[in-house]
């Protein structure tokens, strides 16, 4: 008869363990802290080669060689597309806005809004044209055009064998003069994973 | 002894209890008279109103995405396959907790991860809903996985009758050569024709007469003069319009989704065995192929005109992929057979010297031959909501605002279905349209 309680207090505390084993736990990362969850392209990627391609892209002849133009102090530059042509659904727009940013922050080069932005931009000029009091609107046709364009790919090779996968990422970035359509600088990142997948689960 | 025959007669009235469970196919009828009345969008709500069994989660994505695709709501469909996507993906590695009870129980107990040709299907469709959203680059990330997942399937079972999809190389062909990356589509439709060529007695599709076309085409952009005059001679074909031609027009590609792929069924068999007493149960799985009279759809816009061509026989595909499955599912129902044959033996001969106790032990070994023989169920499992067929036509015209005109007819030319559709063409463009199709009588063949 003693033996009956104990059971159903092990019987509870297992049932116990089992919900708390369910239930959702979340843990607050350092955005530095890098988290291999599936092998996939992540955050990590994204704002490692964005650092990399921007910090070789400002360290290069072409700035200096513009910035000993005539008249010229700082290069106005925009983004134009990064195309995802690898084996995943990569959201570029996150590794755009990070090479924004790192562009941006350098302070070695201006930046204009993309295309999307100017027109919202415009809409609004055109709206304070209306409405806005004389001594605070924007006049029209006063905008920065850029001197460069930067626009990238990113490919990769997946090499699978059973559970095993070699994924090779290359991210590969381009600065094109808007003036005469020279490749003023080529950037080249490359990111190797091995993924092994688990052949066991619960 | 009598009282540990309690918690045995309890597992017995437990699994009893499990196997008042219907097989999928019964728990899916009100969706099918929805489908059959077309009526994808009430398809959808009673589909979501089963009770979901945690197994068939991928399942449920996979028929979910479908119907979704069905209404019209191409984005949903896309974020529901690929979830199905990420599912299978965890999935594919073993569960000793599902082998396990797939012994004690039957092979529904097992997570639902679909076939070969299931799972490519997955990457297909969100191809095609990125394709008619406009969304060429996300179509090509699909593409890319399609070639992964089929050499990865193409070493694990080198001899498995569908080592290729023929459809999905085609499909991949067509996404490469809208990105104008020439090499990739060649290889592609190459590799689509070999399958077709390959698959033609185990599938029954003759080659697409627009990737005869396509081929050509492609070869002659390429510069490969000895192959282009190889098919134009096989294929019997002199002029095809030049890549050249075709980017100055644009071009619709229409994929027609025709019928439901065919419906899994039980087939089941108790004897008594007079030596024991005992009943011995097998259930095993097989296929019903579902009606089919659609035959082909005619795109036009004015005197201008395409005829469609069969591309994917899913019903073929499903019926060879499980006639190569059945051994290895008939043998894995024999061992079943055999062990829970052997559980109701120890527990009936599982009494002491007295009579009562003989007795408990003959209820408890009747329990759970009952339970046994209850529980054996066939997996009936699958993506019912593919099509039967689908079939794709290209019809090019000159950049433009058209009202283009789709008749779906049935094998007697009859017009089973007709349509017009808005398509807006700039020079160089590829508009992807597509049609569900099914018919009012969902009836399986005998």
């Amino acid at each position: 008869m003693s033996r009956r309680p104990s059971l159903r207090a092990s019987l509870a505390l297992l049932a116990l363990v089992a919900a708390a084993g369910c239930s959702t736990k979340v843990e607050r990362l350092d955005e530095s802290q890098a988290v291999d969850l599936s092998g996939a392209w992540n955050d990590t990627d994204s704002r490692l080669v964005s650092q990399e391609m921007i910090q070789d892209s400002l360290s290069r002849a072409w700035l200096q060689e513009f910035k000993g133009r005539p008249g010229q102090n700082r290069p106005t530059v925009i983004v134009g597309e990064v195309r995802n042509l690898s084996h995943e659904h990569i959201n570029t727009s996150t590794f755009t806005l990070e090479v924004e940013r790192a562009l941006i922050n350098s302070g070695k080069v201006d930046f204009v809004a993309t295309k999307g932005e100017r027109k919202d931009i415009r809409e609004e000029r055109k709206d304070q044209d209306i409405n806005a009091r004389e001594d605070t609107r924007n006049a029209m046709g006063r905008e920065l055009g850029a001197d460069f364009m930067m626009t990238g790919t990113i490919n990769t090779i997946i090499d699978p064998s059973g559970d095993t996968q070699v994924r090779f990422y290359q991210v590969n970035m381009t600065l094109i003069s808007l003036a005469d359509n020279r490749k003023v600088w080529v950037g080249q990142k490359d990111i190797r994973k091995l993924v092994t997948h688990s052949k066991l689960r619960f | 002894m009598a009282a540990t025959r309690v918690p045995v007669l309890g597992a017995a009235a437990c699994l009893a209890g499990l196997a008042g469970c219907a097989t999928f196919t019964e728990t899916i009828q009100s969706t099918e008279v929805s489908l059959a009345r077309h009526q994808p969008q009430a398809a959808l709500a009673a589909y979501k109103n089963r009770t979901p069994a945690g197994a068939d989660r991928v399942l449920d994505l996979m028929n979910e995405g479908m119907l979704e695709r069905m209404v019209g709501d191409f984005d949903a469909s896309t974020r529901t396959l690929e979830q199905a996507k990420g599912a299978i993906e965890e999935l594919r590695a073993l569960s000793l907790r599902e082998q396990t009870l797939s012994v004690a129980l039957n092979d529904a107990s097992k997570a639902f991860i679909g076939e070969d040709f299931e799972q490519v299907m997955v990457h297909t469709y969100i191809a095609l809903n990125y394709l008619e959203r406009g969304r060429l680059d996300p179509a090509r990330v699909e593409a890319l996985q399609i070639d992964l997942l089929l050499r990865e399937k193409a070493e694990e079972a080198p001899d498995s009758p569908y080592v290729e999809d023929a459809f999905s190389r085609y499909l991949t062909g067509i996404i490469y050569e809208d990105e104008r990356e020439w090499s990739d589509a060649m290889i592609a439709y190459r590799k689509a024709y070999e399958a077709y060529q390959n698959q033609l007695e185990s599938f029954g599709v003759a080659i697409p007469e627009t990737l005869k076309v396509d081929l050509i085409r492609l070869a002659d952009r390429m510069d490969l003069a000895e192959e282009a005059r190889g098919y134009r001679k096989t294929f019997g074909i002199s002029e095809v319009p030049s890549e050249a031609e075709l980017l100055e027009r644009g071009e619709i590609i229409l994929t027609v989704h025709a019928g439901l792929a065919p419906m899994k069924r039980e087939r089941s068999t108790t004897v008594l065995n007079p030596n024991t007493g005992r009943f011995l149960r097998i259930a095993l799985p097989h296929y019903r192929s579902r009606p089919q009279p659609f035959a082909y759809a005619r795109v036009s816009v004015g005197p201008q005109a395409a005829i469609s061509s069969r591309v994917e026989n899913v019903d073929a595909i499903a019926l060879k992929s499980l006639e190569s499955e059945m051994p290895a599912i008939t043998a894995r129902a024999i061992a079943r057979m055999a062990i829970k044959d052997v559980a109701a033996s120890a527990a009936s001969h599982s009494g002491g010297n007295s009579s009562s106790s003989n007795a408990a032990a003959g209820v408890a070994g009747l329990a759970i031959n009952l339970a046994a023989v209850l529980t054996e169920r066939a997996d009936t499992r699958s993506w019912f909501t593919l099509p039967g067929e689908i079939h794709l036509a290209r019809l090019s015209l000159p950049p433009g605002d058209y009202s283009m005109r789709v008749d779906l007819h049935g094998r007697d030319q009859e017009v089973l279905d007709s349509s017009e559709i808005k398509v807006s063409l700039h020079k160089g463009e590829k508009k992807y349209v597509s049609r569900h199709w099914i018919p009012t009588n969902l009836e399986v063949k005998p």
